[in-house]
């Protein structure tokens, strides 16, 4: 295992994509939740009676305890980045043959499957990092004084992490099974954008509630919408509330996807030939 | 009892109709410079392939010093296959290094040696996707010397090469046979494999024709070549002449075929002299590896 870290490190390591993309990400999450603390800083800081409405309705989703959950479903909107360098780091391998030379150096089918599901732990684990200290410093920045309650929901970081590493794995066996770059990402972000969209659409205007089972609905339903989206009125209490419960069952459910999708990748290339 | 490397019992495989390997068996001795050789197409790298696991064989079996099959046999052999095959953002020496941490061959110290070995220390920390074609064969070949492996599979290794790089790669491996290296080679380069080899086997289209040490699969007859005055007289005398298998005219001079270790050349010329035939030419000929290759690959 060791072994194996150190040999997918020393591929990754000096991969300029991967450094783009931690470059990116660490852009990206501080903005889009910055984004977001603006437009809530221009609703709930006028003296209008609207105003304080506003903040007794949104309370302060960037302040401890619950920046955690706040920056964790923000910043989930930008997996596609990480999920381009994952396909990459799988592609790659197809384009540069070394998926055959790892094998003939000494590696077994297995070893070699085993590097890849690390590189996804270790891309999930870097982009979670990043989104704690961006949650960490929103709570620390708009509320010093709640800082006392940092410890209430730090159970959306390894959630985050959940989120992620899932997704990422679809990715993965998209990059894997079609070996193509372009096409892979072609079909991620076109599937994850475009088309799980709009079947939740369809699903949810034809009353048919399975659209919790898609394959990213599953972990996306892991990372609600954040609390204060439930304050207005009963129907938006009555749906944070359901999808509150439904938590641990997605949680469940997006650990068994997720380990289909590994066992689906392990057991073909067990089989198949490289060419 | 001869000390097997590798050996393949009745290894088949195809490529949806066509059959590229035929139930091929094949042993490979320890401390033989082996030389698979076939025309393009033979199945020669789909062989190497499957020995690498980098195919699944349909049926049949295959063992490496013995043993089942595994990836520790794998760490054990030195491989070049087809192409040289790098991560092209990194180095000669970083690739090296990932080559040495799977199979646990060599030190930093050996990246550097092997590196000087192949003459590529002055690029070696140039990005691999910038060496030219004959650089990148040169990176292989570093691979697959990396830490003294037991064996070394080398597919077509002088690709690439110009004609220095091939000459001292045909040092180098002699040398490293003569160190007891067991060398399998494939190659359709003939001259090639018939200076550096013990041994050789010819595939042609996935099944085997022939494999053995050298001097067996050239001589299984042997050839006599005799000229004289009137060589239709000659060619009459010799025909009633015992063991003789075959008689060929070619370049005004007789080649005569005997069966393997039967040709004597004192008993040749004697028989033609109390017929009253005097010779101007009788050569003892060793087939060369081209024409026994030529003789059986060509339908």
């Amino acid at each position: 295992m060791g072994a194996l870290l150190k040999i997918e490190w020393l591929k990754i390591k000096k991969y300029p994509a991967f450094w783009w993309m931690l470059a990116i990400v660490m852009l990206t999450y501080p903005s889009i939740n910055y984004m977001f603390y603006n437009v809530y800083q221009q609703v709930t800081q006028g003296k209008e009676m609207t105003n304080n409405i506003a903040k007794m309705l949104l309370g302060n989703p960037f302040a401890f305890p619950e920046t955690f959950h706040t920056v964790a479903y923000f910043s989930s909107f930008f997996v596609i980045l990480p999920g381009i360098l994952v396909i990459m780091l799988i592609t790659n391998e197809y384009n540069y043959r070394t998926h055959k030379q790892n094998i003939i150096d000494g590696w077994s089918r297995k070893d070699f499957m085993a590097g890849k599901l690390i590189d996804v732990a270790i891309i999930s684990f870097v982009v979670m990092t990043v989104f704690m200290f961006v949650a960490m410093a929103f709570g620390v920045y708009t509320d010093p004084d709640n800082l006392g309650r940092i410890a209430e929901q730090l159970h959306y970081i390894p959630m985050f992490y959940l989120q992620t590493f899932a997704q990422l794995s679809i990715a993965f066996l998209l990059g894997y099974l079609v070996k193509k770059a372009f096409i892979a990402l072609g079909i991620f972000v076109f599937y994850y954008l475009v088309v799980e969209n709009i079947l939740v659409a369809y699903l949810k205007y034809k009353k048919i509630p399975i659209t919790r089972f898609l394959p990213i609905e599953v972990s996306d339903n892991i990372l609600v919408a954040p609390a204060f989206t439930g304050n207005f009125g009963k129907d938006s209490k009555d749906a944070y509330l359901l999808s509150i419960s439904l938590v641990n069952e997605q949680v469940i459910l997006t650990i068994l996807y997720t380990v289909i999708i590994w066992l689906i990748c392990f057991k073909v290339h067990s089989k198949r030939d490289l060419n | 009892m001869m000390e097997k490397v590798l050996q393949l019992t009745d290894v088949s495989k195809s490529y949806g109709s066509v059959k590229a390997l035929k139930d091929v068996s094949l042993t490979i001795p320890k401390g033989s410079v082996f030389g698979i050789l076939g025309p393009n197409g033979s199945g020669k790298t789909t062989l190497m392939s499957i020995v690498l696991d980098v195919l699944g064989a349909d049926s049949g079996t295959y063992q490496w010093f013995n043993l089942p099959h595994s990836a520790n046999a794998r760490k054990r052999i030195g491989s070049l296959l087809e192409t040289p095959n790098f991560y092209h953002y990194l180095s000669a020496v970083d690739n090296l290094k990932i080559t040495s941490a799977i199979s646990g061959r060599g030190t930093d110290a050996d990246i550097d040696a092997v590196l000087e070995i192949v003459k590529l220390t002055e690029r070696k920390k140039s990005k691999f996707s910038t060496y030219s074609l004959g650089m990148k064969q040169r990176l292989a070949i570093a691979a697959a010397l990396l830490g003294n492996p037991e064996v070394l599979l080398l597919d077509e290794p002088t690709n690439g090469l110009d004609p220095v790089g091939i000459l001292e790669i045909r040092e180098l491996i002699k040398r490293l046979a003569n160190e007891g290296i067991t060398i399998i080679i494939a190659s359709h380069l003939l001259d090639e494999v018939e200076k550096i080899c013990t041994h050789v086997a010819i595939l042609k289209r996935g099944t085997l024709l022939t494999s053995g040490p050298v001097d067996e699969v050239l001589s299984n007859e042997d050839i006599v070549e005799i000229g004289s005055a009137d060589l239709s007289s000659l060619k009459e005398c010799l025909s009633g002449m015992e063991n003789v298998l075959s008689i060929k005219e070619d370049n005004n001079r007789l080649q005569v075929h005997f069966p393997a270790g039967t040709a004597n050349m004192e008993a040749v010329n004697q028989f033609c002299f109390n017929k009253g035939i005097t010779l101007n030419l009788l050569l003892n000929k060793k087939k060369s590896l081209e024409t026994k290759f030529f003789e059986l690959t060509n339908d």
